[in-house]
């Protein structure tokens, strides 16, 4: 049964995907051929899209009043310190919102689902980088091309779409290389630390960056293997334990993408 | 007009970004009762879909400027951010209760049941979600029951057959039809 030859089936278990309704191994087998085939990576964001207007269908209500009024209130929070960035700590309550929110499952599986995906699309043997500035566009290209084999590449992007962070993992070595590409420093009492996000899975530490421009650590490839995204949070000094998952804002994520052979 | 109300959206949303308060509040009054709709659908419990209407319009204040590298329709973008709220706390309140069921289900089972046509309001939606309604609308109630709820509260086949009180086999015999018409009925819009 050759998923990439068969369009109807490839629609139906795309469509399966993007419902929720395809689970565990067969969902697992799908997200590996999402990653190798480029026809099923386009089926299952296109299905994730469609679907997604099931969001836009649903019956109105208007809420109470006093919804508004509580929003307004929680936000007139936020408003007395004007320097304060979208996520950064704060002590009031409405951060506990905020915290809930980098560290719940579901914003890294909405967030795969609503377009990180779509940032780095590979076409063909080469690699297209979407939304990158064209200066940076040949340099990166050459670095992805001279990417050995049994290896994955991630482009990883801030919040505007520029690409900050360059990691390519060497699985025969056992190693993972991590270029800082943007002029990103982080404040001197914290530390940016990289997660391998699994699929619908816990966030799992690979390390904590310090200060050089290009970082090798040693990985294995059950620390990456079932990994769909890659993503930089802003945490304390040093890091934080692997086994809480991030406390901090993530400032730079991006799909991990296996090099076709 | 679908076009009108979309670039309307993603202007609100841009000032948003910048942290324009007017913006957000207009934003609110146009999105609410949309978004409402899909929280209760999610939560099936009017004060929880309060709860989650307050910390998803939270997150669209703080993640406005995330809009745009979506490439997603204003309301999908939205909708998905309810979504996300919804499912989070659903999954609290099972694990601080030990289920996934609640009893203010039968809302949902009783409209099953009777063969009621589902409600889908495809006033002011985007394009892509206009095609999407025109499938949905061809599908059986049943189906398009299933297809709605396995999404919109993230349900697999075990899950809807517990809180529908329906038989497992039942469930996927209406889900593998209700994606085989949405699949064809979607092919002839691609």
């Amino acid at each position: 049964m050759d998923l990439t030859r068969n369009d109807q089936l490839l629609d139906r278990l795309a469509c399966g995907y993007a419902l929720g309704t395809l689970r565990h191994g067969a969902r697992r087998r799908f997200e590996c051929l999402a990653r190798e085939y480029a026809v099923v990576r386009r089926a299952a964001l296109t299905w994730q899209a469609r679907i997604a207007g099931l969001t836009e269908l649903q019956l109105p209500h208007t809420p109470d009043p006093r919804v508004w009024l509580r929003i307004e209130r929680l936000l007139q929070l936020d408003h007395t310190d004007p320097s304060r960035r979208p996520g950064m700590d704060a002590t009031d309550g409405s951060v506990r919102v905020a915290r809930a929110w980098w560290t719940s499952l579901g914003w890294w599986r909405g967030a795969t689902a609503a377009g990180l995906c779509a940032t780095v699309l590979a076409v063909g043997v080469g690699w297209t980088i979407v939304g990158q500035r064209s200066a940076d566009v040949a340099r990166l290209q050459a670095q992805l091309r001279a990417v050995p084999q049994d290896a994955y590449v991630a482009v990883l992007q801030d919040d505007k779409s520029t690409a900050s962070m360059l990691v390519t993992l060497d699985l025969r070595h056992d190693r993972l290389t991590l270029q800082r590409l943007s002029g990103y420093r982080e404040p001197p009492d914290r530390s940016l630390q990289l997660w391998a996000i699994p699929a619908g899975g816990q966030p799992r530490s690979l390390g904590v960056l310090d200060g050089p421009a290009v970082l090798q650590v040693a990985t294995t490839q059950a620390a990456v293997s079932d990994a769909q995204v890659l993503a930089v949070s802003l945490e304390p000094l040093g890091g934080v334990p692997a086994a809480g998952g991030p406390t901090g804002p993530v400032l730079f994520s991006g799909t991990l993408i296996r090099k076709l052979p | 007009m679908l076009q009108t109300f979309d670039e309307e959206l993603t202007h609100l949303l841009d000032r948003v970004s910048l942290r324009d308060a007017l913006a957000f509040k207009q934003l609110y009054e146009l999105c609410s009762p949309k978004l409402f709709g899909l929280a209760i659908r999610v939560m099936d419990n009017r004060s929880w879909a309060e709860e989650v209407m307050q910390d998803a319009f939270l997150v669209i204040w703080r993640t406005a400027s995330d809009y745009r590298g979506s490439l997603s329709p204003p309301m999908a973008w939205m909708g998905l951010i309810v979504r996300s709220r919804g499912l989070d706390h659903r999954r609290r309140r099972a694990r601080q209760h030990g289920r996934q069921t609640h009893a203010l289900d039968t809302v949902v089972g009783d409209s099953v049941a009777a063969d009621i046509p589902s409600p889908m309001d495809a006033a002011q939606a985007s394009e892509q979600a206009s095609a999407l309604h025109q499938c949905l609308r061809q599908l059986g109630n049943r189906q398009r029951e299933v297809v709605t709820l396995a999404y919109v509260r993230d349900l697999s086949h075990s899950e809807l057959a517990a809180q529908l009180q329906l038989p497992l086999g039942t469930i996927k015999t209406w889900m593998r039809r209700g994606i085989e018409q949405l699949r064809a009925c979607m092919a002839r819009f691609a």
